[in-house]
């Protein structure tokens, strides 16, 4: 490499690491103490356990937090809180919880469970899967560890929600914010806006876990900064290894590279107000847009054209028909433009953010396409817990927006285009869908695949013609890290952001 | 003595006042609804619920007098507001973030002096020679280079080459004093790069000029040394315009290590403020622009008193 | 041209290019800066390409012009409105004063409270990032620098004769400022012009740098920088485009307003430097030519000693000797050379003097005599405050402000003798109280500022004569008193004479009136030549050339403060008359007089002049 040799002849030429000795060699301090130095992306803009905030934030709430169910390392459902769960043939969810304490040392009870539950319900929760869990119209406790869940229709897809990284349990009467919980870290110290520090929680109800005593999660805001802290050892593990990064990273003997194929780029619209209130030129959006060029420039061909909803093609639930509905076709484009009435395009503003270079980037793809068919994009591009702020508030006409689906089941796209949930910034502002919100409650009532595939490709056609979000682009998602960190996994697929869960098993070989 | 100070204390107390109701007129006496301005974004125009809520949030809808008066009194009592992020206390995170930013600056004229004082006598005693035109370029370069891009070179040197010094980050002096250091030592040196620039030009000019006096004529003629007469008495003398310049430079640089923070991830007070001003927290804002005026208008009447008394020729009274 | 004007030829060429270049980016054939080509995304330097392909695949030279245009649009645009209104502030307040200054200047300099990058992210928070929004912050953080500068350079101008003329012919005042004012204070205005410049590219790159500034797609060389950093494992050139193009210009104008300075303010500039701080090789000093000294050699015997500043002669062949416990006087105007020689005898001359010919032996205390003339520093400084010493003319100024007394007298002891603390202090109070000073243990921790004018120069005696030097220098060490004290520095000399008989005294000096009180011998100087020299009483009862009768006539009865009622001026070294020098001033002056320089004549053993017609003259 030819860093290396710079690196040589610099040594030689200079003797400026002589002159720098007295600093000693580089010894990992985590391994001293048994400290894992986490390196976030952003300051989670909040530490509320219910509402989506972005990974960071994620990523903080599963080292404190743990709901009923989670992912192992492969995706699948395991328990946590709850030992085991079943459903009966009225479609009714019964978790038996297992011996677990708070980490102020009080038992976890069904009790804790059913508040939850209650206060996620409520309309003006704005918790990320309060939509969901507003079908749960009964929650019974017969004793201390027993949850029975009773919904209004049969709910095939309820153990996901449980596991969902937005839906820890909190103990009773806690402050939704409050990083209290039963999970297997507790909160040491807080910097705000610089960074978060968890020690070991002795009381956590897995044997033996957590395997590190600490771990201090220290924000890295450029992303440049994050993968030179992570060269020059100062972290242990990184999120978002930038995709300009992701080479020089996996070649590096000294660090890992763990990416997935899973989260997804796509457009969300301000449909509260025109031009993109109407479909019509949301899909002309979609059509105008070469996607090739977004994971060329964006994401280094770690990247795949996304011109349908965000289903992966190795699902059960493709539908191959509609794999390139959006595809890029300016004259289409032009002439859906036409139709909608702005034959001579207008001005808009992009909202996106300049904390992810990824975000940019693919913003400035967008606005390059766009200004071929007369859609002039002025850009914004504040940091991230801003983007999210205005995402939510609606200040924007159009939105560059990066996620996972909640889950690997099309259902976790509810969050995503379910336009009947409350405002979010993961969503189109002011959008309604009402035969897309009713697919989907439909489609949580049955249990029989097949069934639940015709569905869904009823909802993708419905979809794919009122284009409620306009998907660009399936990215790789990447974790980076110290060669002897061992236990971490980037969990595939849609729930690469839930890697967090793992924390627990990581340790410093 | 005393009455100096007590009167140069007072102009710089009529100055924080100006400055703060300064910084309070700006939003308010611009056209337009203030809560509007800060909630819009391009030609988008604000959610009016949230225009409401931010005009009640922050007194609006009260007369200005009555809001600057309150405005006023919770400045006095040491109250700066709220983040509208997150309902921080803004005084809290300043009096938190502060002491990070002035141990950046602290170490940095430290460095920058002890570089730049005996690099700008050099270039002084070589005056017009090729060593002058070295430093002296040398000074301009880095004057010219932009922190940011010092800052991402020495990172790929130092961090991610030779692998002797952490890339950016902090680390508690308590937890961690040696780590602390460490950390510290990259951003200050990125800025002291750029006061060493600025200490080296004016120890030349100073020493030159301070060679001309008399006095050092004086001690040529008792007998001593090059040394002693530079130490003793063309340094010493030559230091008191450079101490000056660089009390002036580091007032300045409270509000500007704001790339250096950035690039290194040093979790300062400019980090904050670029945070609260990409979030456009007005109150953060403004607390942070009022605690740094006020740190910079007092450092200068330091740096005058001090240089009165480092200087005992100034009289004290009459100035 | 002068030096600082070509100077100004480079880096004003630079910025002309620069400039040139971002006006013709819309003519030049450029590249669209928008225009993605994501499939040659880093690509390298190639012919259509000459700067390689950005990681969209967009040219780099196009966004590096066009970058630059964004940069020097917003930099020119705050410079110029900020000149514009802060020339206006500062005209006015600097003319009219009073209230006008108060709303103007004074109001305009409350921005200085507030350091410069926070005022433009606070204007960045209220109407949020963009090229406009940067141009009124940066206006708003440089007017009060403009404004301060037009009004001190205001200031100066109004008092001047032509515009006070121009108001009393009743011009308008705002005709007057536009007219007569403003091309007055141009040249600082382009000096801070150039700085300004400079200064807003740093700021306006930072903010775009933090993503603050220019919006992308708008290409700015701060957000290139920031994308480069993305992309430096992949493409580190890119990276280097936009660092250099934006350090080379900062660095230009930078430079521009150095030289504009230089070029505009000479005065500003100091020059030199100090010679003796730096080693450097010279002839070894020559071995004397005299055999060893006789009884009745003199301690210093100057011969035909001549200072020049480049190729003009300052002091011409000056000869004069001074014997142990003597004490020469040497007498003249300003200009006669009599300071200087003083100076070259402990090599103390300014750099741009030098000893250009002649013999100064010196008789040290042990070993061959010296000859001062070819000593280099390290020599000298071997000799000075022990064998030669000097006791300057200010006191004031010769003394080091910011040491106390006691540790100036207690350095110049410790040169030649190695003495502790409590000895060194019982020294230091012993030299003080020698030379007169009351009090001296309290007054040796006083700073020379702290003491009076009398007390000054006794301290400055007390360094002098620390060490017991063989041979003292006096440079009108009473010149800057006033009559009492002069009497009693001069008591003290008087007495120093008495207490160490071996020392002789050079004591230079234009008063008359002392040279008869302290000296022995009197040496007459006029432009850098030696005109008469005798012992005092003969001297005075007898003058032998017209000028020292001239000067004795001068001096009323009681003696007087300066010289006067000698018609005419010392000539200037640039046009010194090519006979004897004093003949255009000289009463007896015949034609003889203004065809050659006369020689050396000798009226008597003791006596010397040098005066072509002192036989009949005097």
């Amino acid at each position: 490499m030819t860093t290396r040799l710079n690196r040589r002849g610099f040594l030689a030429t200079t003797g400026a690491a002589g002159a720098l000795s007295f600093l000693g060699p580089k010894v990992l301090r985590a391994q001293e103490d048994g400290t894992l130095r986490f390196g976030l992306s952003t300051y989670p803009p909040s530490f509320d356990a219910w509402a989506s905030n972005g990974t960071a934030a994620g990523t903080i709430k599963v080292m404190c937090h743990r709901g009923l169910l989670s992912y192992d390392a492969e995706g699948a459902l395991r328990g946590e809180l709850a030992e085991t769960w079943d459903v009966d043939d009225d479609g009714v969810w019964t978790f038996n919880l297992r011996e677990a304490k708070w980490h102020d040392g009080s038992p976890v009870t069904a009790e804790d469970v059913a508040w939850t539950i209650t206060e996620v319900q409520k309309p003006d929760s704005a918790a990320y899967l309060q939509n969901q869990l507003a079908t749960i119209t009964s929650v019974e406790t017969p004793d201390d560890k027993t949850v029975v869940l009773i919904t209004s229709e049969p709910q095939a897809v309820l153990p996901e929600w449980f596991a969902n990284y937005n839906m820890p349990i909190l103990k009773k009467g806690s402050a939704r914010d409050d990083l209290m919980g039963a999970g297997p870290f507790k909160v040491e110290a807080i910097d705000r806006g610089v960074s978060i520090t968890v020690t070991a929680n002795p009381d956590y109800y897995k044997e033996g876990l957590p395997k590190v005593e600490r771990i201090e999660a220290i924000v890295y805001a450029d992303e440049n900064l994050r993968i030179a802290a992570l060269e020059a050892g100062d972290v242990d593990i990184v999120e978002y290894v930038p995709w300009q990064a992701m080479a020089q990273v996996g070649d590096n003997p000294a660090l890992k590279l763990d990416t997935t194929f899973g989260p997804f780029m796509y457009l969300t619209f301000n449909a509260s107000k025109p031009p993109f209130d109407n479909p019509l030129v949301r899909r002309a959006v979609g059509h105008a847009i070469k996607r090739e060029d977004i994971a060329a420039a964006a994401f280094y061909e770690r990247g795949a054209p996304l011109e349908h909803l965000p289903i992966p093609d190795a699902s059960a639930f493709f539908n191959p028909e509609f794999a390139n509905e959006w595809n890029y076709d300016p004259e289409k484009a032009k002439a859906l433009l036409a139709e909608a009435g702005y034959a001579d395009g207008f001005d808009c503003t992009m909202l996106s953010t300049a904390q992810y270079g990824m975000h940019q980037s693919t913003a400035e793809v967008c606005q390059a396409y766009l200004s071929m068919i007369g859609i002039n994009v002025t850009l914004d591009l504040p940091e991230w817990s801003t983007r999210v702020k205005k995402g939510n508030e609606g200040t924007y006409d159009l939105a560059v927006m990066g996620t996972a689906a909640a889950n690997n089941d099309p259902d976790g796209l509810a969050t995503v285009i379910d336009g009947s949930l409350a405002s979010a910034y993961s969503r189109s502002y002011g959008l309604e869908t009402p035969e897309i919100s009713e697919l989907f409650a439909k489609g949580r009532t049955i249990f029989d695949t097949e069934e639940r595939k015709a569905v869904y490709k009823e909802l993708e056609k419905v979809a794919i013609e009122t284009a409620p979000i306009m998907g660009l682009c399936w990215r790789e998602q990447g974790y980076g890290m110290a060669a002897n960190v061992e236990g971490f996994a980037n969990i595939p697929g849609q729930l690469t952001f839930h890697s967090g869960i793992t924390l627990e098993d990581a340790m410093l070989g | 003595m005393l009455r100096y100070i007590a009167l140069r204390s007072l102009v710089a107390l009529f100055l924080v006042w100006v400055v703060v109701t300064v910084v309070f007129l700006l939003l308010h006496l611009i056209p337009g609804d203030p809560a509007e301005l800060l909630l819009s974004t391009g030609n988008i125009a604000a959610d009016p619920a949230a225009v409401a809520a931010l005009r009640e949030k922050m007194g609006l809808n009260e007369p200005l007098w009555q809001q600057y008066i309150s405005h006023m009194a919770g400045v006095l009592s040491g109250d700066l507001g709220a983040s509208f992020r997150d309902g921080a206390s803004v005084i809290e995170q300043i009096a938190l973030r502060l002491p990070r930013t002035l141990e950046v600056i602290l170490a940095a004229a430290l460095i920058a002096t002890g570089i730049g004082v005996p690099l700008g006598t050099f270039a002084a005693i070589r005056a017009d020679g090729k060593a002058d035109a070295a430093i002296s370029f040398f000074a301009s370069a880095a004057l010219s280079t932009p922190v940011f891009v010092v800052g991402s070179v020495v990172i790929l040197i130092f961090a991610q080459q030779l692998k002797i010094l952490p890339a950016g980050g902090f680390v508690d002096f308590s937890e961690d004093p040696v780590e602390h250091l460490k950390l510290l030592l990259l951003p200050a040196g990125t800025v002291a790069l750029a006061l060493l620039a600025v200490i080296i030009r004016m120890s030349r000019a100073s020493v030159l000029e301070v060679l001309q006096r008399d006095y050092v004529r004086t001690a040529r003629a008792k007998g001593l040394s090059r040394g002693p007469i530079l130490r003793r008495h063309v340094v010493r003398n030559a230091l008191i315009p450079v101490l000056t310049v660089l009390g002036l430079e580091m007032g300045t640089l409270i509000g500007g290590t704001v790339l250096v923070e950035f690039v290194f991830n040093w979790p300062g007070l400019s980090g904050y403020l670029v945070s609260a001003v990409d979030a456009r927290d007005y109150p953060e804002v403004v607390g942070i622009v009022m605690t740094i005026s006020v740190l910079f208008v007092f450092l200068n009447l330091v740096v005058d008193v001090v240089n009165a008394l480092f200087d005992p020729r100034i009289s004290l009274v009459t100035s | 041209m002068s030096r600082a004007t070509r100077r100004l030829i480079l880096p004003g060429a630079i910025a002309a290019v620069i400039v040139a270049l971002v006006l013709l980016a819309p003519v030049l054939p450029l590249d669209d800066v928008r225009g993605m080509d994501i499939p040659h995304r880093f690509a390298p330097p190639s012919a259509a390409h000459w700067l390689g392909q950005d990681e969209f695949g967009r040219d780099v030279l196009a966004r590096l012009i066009w970058g630059g245009r964004a940069s020097l649009f917003i930099a020119f645009g705050s410079a110029l409105a900020a000149a514009v209104i802060g020339t206006t502030l500062g005209l006015l307040g600097g003319y009219f004063r009073g209230v006008v200054e108060l709303l103007t200047v004074r109001a305009a300099e409350i921005i200085l409270c507030l350091p410069p990058l926070l005022l433009a992210l606070l204007v960045v928070t209220i109407l949020g990032a963009g090229t406009w929004p940067l141009i009124l912050a940066l206006t708003i953080l440089y007017t009060p620098n403009y404004a301060r500068v037009v009004y001190a350079a205001t200031q100066q101008v109004r008092g001047l004769d032509f515009v006070t003329a121009q108001r009393a012919m009743g011009t308008h005042p705002l005709v007057i400022l536009i007219r007569t004012i403003l091309p007055n204070v141009l040249p600082p205005l382009l000096v801070q012009a150039s700085l300004v410049v400079a200064s807003a590219m740093v700021i306006e790159s930072g903010l775009s740098f933090l993503g603050l500034g220019v919006v992308p797609p708008t290409p700015s060389w701060g957000l290139m920088i920031r994308a480069a950093r993305g992309a430096m494992e992949v493409a580190p050139l890119l990276l280097v485009w936009p660092s250099l193009a934006l350090a080379g210009t900062i660095l230009t104008f930078n430079l521009l307003c150095d030289r504009l300075q230089s070029a505009l303010d000479p005065r500003s500039v100091t020059a030199g430097g100090a010679l003796w701080l730096r080693p450097r090789a010279r002839s070894a000093s020559k071995p004397a030519t005299r055999p060893a000294a006789s009884e009745e050699a003199p301690l210093l015997e100057i011969e035909g000693l001549s200072i020049a500043v480049n190729d003009l002669e300052l002091v011409r062949r000056v000869t004069l000797s001074v014997r142990p416990g003597e004490t020469m006087a040497l007498v003249g105007e300003s200009g006669s050379g009599k300071t200087l020689t003083g100076l070259a005898l402990t090599g103390l001359l300014p750099d741009t003097l030098r000893v250009t010919g002649g013999t100064a032996l010196y008789t040290p205390r042990e070993g061959a005599p010296i000859d001062l003339a070819q000593l280099d520093e390290e020599a000298f400084r071997a000799l000075r405050g022990t064998e030669i010493s000097m006791v300057f003319q200010d006191a004031a100024a010769a003394l080091n402000p910011v040491l106390r007394i006691g540790d100036q007298v207690a350095e110049a002891i410790r040169v030649h003798h190695a003495l502790d603390g409590a000895a060194m202090q019982a020294r230091v109070v012993e030299l003080l109280r020698h030379v007169g000073i009351p009090d001296p243990e309290r007054r040796a921790r006083a700073y020379p500022h702290e003491l009076s004018g009398g007390q000054r120069q006794r301290a400055m005696i007390a360094v002098a004569i620390a060490n017991n030097p063989r041979l003292l220098i006096a440079d009108e060490p009473t010149t800057a008193l006033d009559p009492t004290i002069q009497a009693q520095i001069l008591q003290l000399f008087a007495q120093l004479k008495r207490d160490t008989p071996g020392m002789g005294m050079i004591f230079v000096t234009h008063d008359l009136a002392v040279v008869a009180e302290i000296a022995d011998r009197v040496t007459v100087m006029y432009a850098g030549e030696v005109v008469e020299e005798g012992p005092v009483t003969e001297v005075f009862a007898r003058p032998r050339h017209p000028y020292t009768a001239a000067l004795i006539a001068s001096v009323p009865e009681g003696g007087a403060e300066r010289l006067v009622a000698i018609p005419g001026a010392v000539p200037s070294p640039h046009k010194m008359p090519s006979g004897c020098r004093f003949a255009p001033r000289c009463t007896h002056a015949k034609p003889v007089c203004t065809q050659s320089a006369p020689r050396r004549s000798h009226p008597s053993d003791t006596r010397l002049t040098r005066c072509f017609r002192w036989e009949e003259v005097t």
